[in-house]
């Protein structure tokens, strides 16, 4: 996977963020590209220092099968199969070495977008996370400048723990961050 | 100020590297296909974000534009990578005399009708997710020393992965027939803005 990123993007970076010690991640993250897995996975490595668990829409899990061995599960919008997804992502962040990336928007959307739609889903999910569990805003945004391979910078942002934070709130807390993501990328140095 | 020079065989050779490695890295390039003046020059103003963006306006001109390819680039950049020159490139350097000679050639440029200007009006690489167009003053000086009339066309550029490994580019164009009625930097820059607003709400309403 970083050989295949390493390929394609110039650098990938990180801005600095330390996570909450002893516990879980729940990692929102924007959906723009056919990469945001690959970042996913890379930050849960890199700086999050998780088991990386990420929920993928069930055609595109059907799609691309070998991402199973990474930690991808499956999740059908609108069926009985979408409440198991669910429970499932909770059960696996009662454990605080866990980390499961989701997609808060539910479908791709641009990397230019003012705007991040949080699916309804989410709130069912974190109800039923008993563990501590952190929940974390990334936002990737991909920039060229000098070269022609893109950079990706990855912003990611404390939204509080798990039961503690309202949904109404969360949403909130999410958009700030991402409004301060993009302001944050224009004043970036490169 | 370093001038654009013939070669038929570097053109030749540099012409051919640019569409191959635009289409090897990218999965489209698409843009609008609007309809230009054959006996008018062309001056394209474009967003500066990336070193793809002279390669991907030499190819919209390659597409659709069929003029002749100049562009107007920091002398650094024409010394560094040298090849440049036979594609059409001159040099400017924002901080010397020599400066007007560059704005008086390319004003020159646009007298005549096969010719196809680009300039990069904010002088420098941004972020492409900045919102607030900044114009170098130097533009007006250009639009300023052209006798004839010319075709003003704005571009505003976006590249996005969306559901490909490799990114698609979205190019918005749009031309304007009241070139020459700008005042100053300023009501230019405004245009160009509005344009550049609506072009990221288009890009910003494609949902996959």
């Amino acid at each position: 996977m970083r050989w295949w990123m390493g390929r394609r993007f110039k650098e990938v970076n990180i801005l600095p963020f330390e996570p909450r010690k002893g516990h879980s991640v729940l990692l929102l993250t924007n959906h723009f590209s056919w990469w945001d897995g690959f970042f996913a996975n890379y930050t849960a490595f890199t700086n999050l220092k998780r088991r990386l668990y990420i929920m993928m829409q069930h055609n595109h899990f059907v799609k691309h099968w070998y991402f199973k061995y990474w930690g991808a599960f499956s999740m059908k919008k609108g069926s009985r199969d979408m409440l198991e997804s669910l429970t499932y992502s909770a059960g696996l962040l009662n454990d605080p070495e866990n980390l499961v990336t989701i997609f808060p928007q539910g479908k791709l959307c641009s990397n230019h977008i003012t705007y991040i739609h949080v699916e309804k889903g989410i709130e069912r999910l974190i109800k039923q996370i008993s563990g501590p569990c952190q929940i974390v805003y990334q936002c990737t945004l991909i920039d060229y400048f000098e070269g022609l391979k893109p950079r990706a910078y990855i912003h990611q942002f404390d939204c509080g723990v798990a039961g503690k934070v309202p949904f109404e709130e969360l949403k909130l807390r999410i958009n700030d961050f991402h409004q301060q993501a993009l302001k944050n990328q224009v004043n970036i140095p490169h | 100020m370093i001038h654009p020079q013939k070669n038929s065989l570097i053109h030749w050779f540099f012409h051919h590297y640019i569409l191959w490695i635009v289409g090897r890295n990218f999965h489209e390039v698409k843009f609008d296909h609007t309809v230009i003046a054959k006996d008018r020059a062309v001056l394209l103003l474009a967003n500066h974000f990336s070193w793809w963006d002279g390669f991907l306006m030499y190819y919209l001109n390659y597409k659709l534009l069929g003029k002749k390819f100049h562009v107007m680039i920091l002398e650094d950049t024409a010394r560094q990578i040298s090849f440049f020159k036979y594609m059409g490139a001159f040099s400017v350097n924002k901080n010397s005399r020599d400066m007007m000679a560059s704005l008086d050639y390319a004003a020159g440029l646009l007298n005549d009708p096969q010719n196809m200007l680009l300039v990069f009006p904010q002088g420098k690489l941004y972020s492409n997710f900045t919102d607030k167009m900044v114009f170098q003053k130097g533009l007006m000086k250009i639009l300023s020393g052209v006798q004839n009339n010319f075709q003003l066309m704005f571009a505003a550029t976006f590249i996005e992965h969306f559901k490909y490994k490799k990114p698609s580019v979205n190019v918005y164009l749009k031309t304007l027939s009241e070139s020459l009625t700008y005042k100053d930097i300023n009501e230019l820059a405004t245009a160009y803005q509005q344009h550049y607003n609506s072009a990221k709400q288009l890009q910003t309403q494609i949902v996959l």
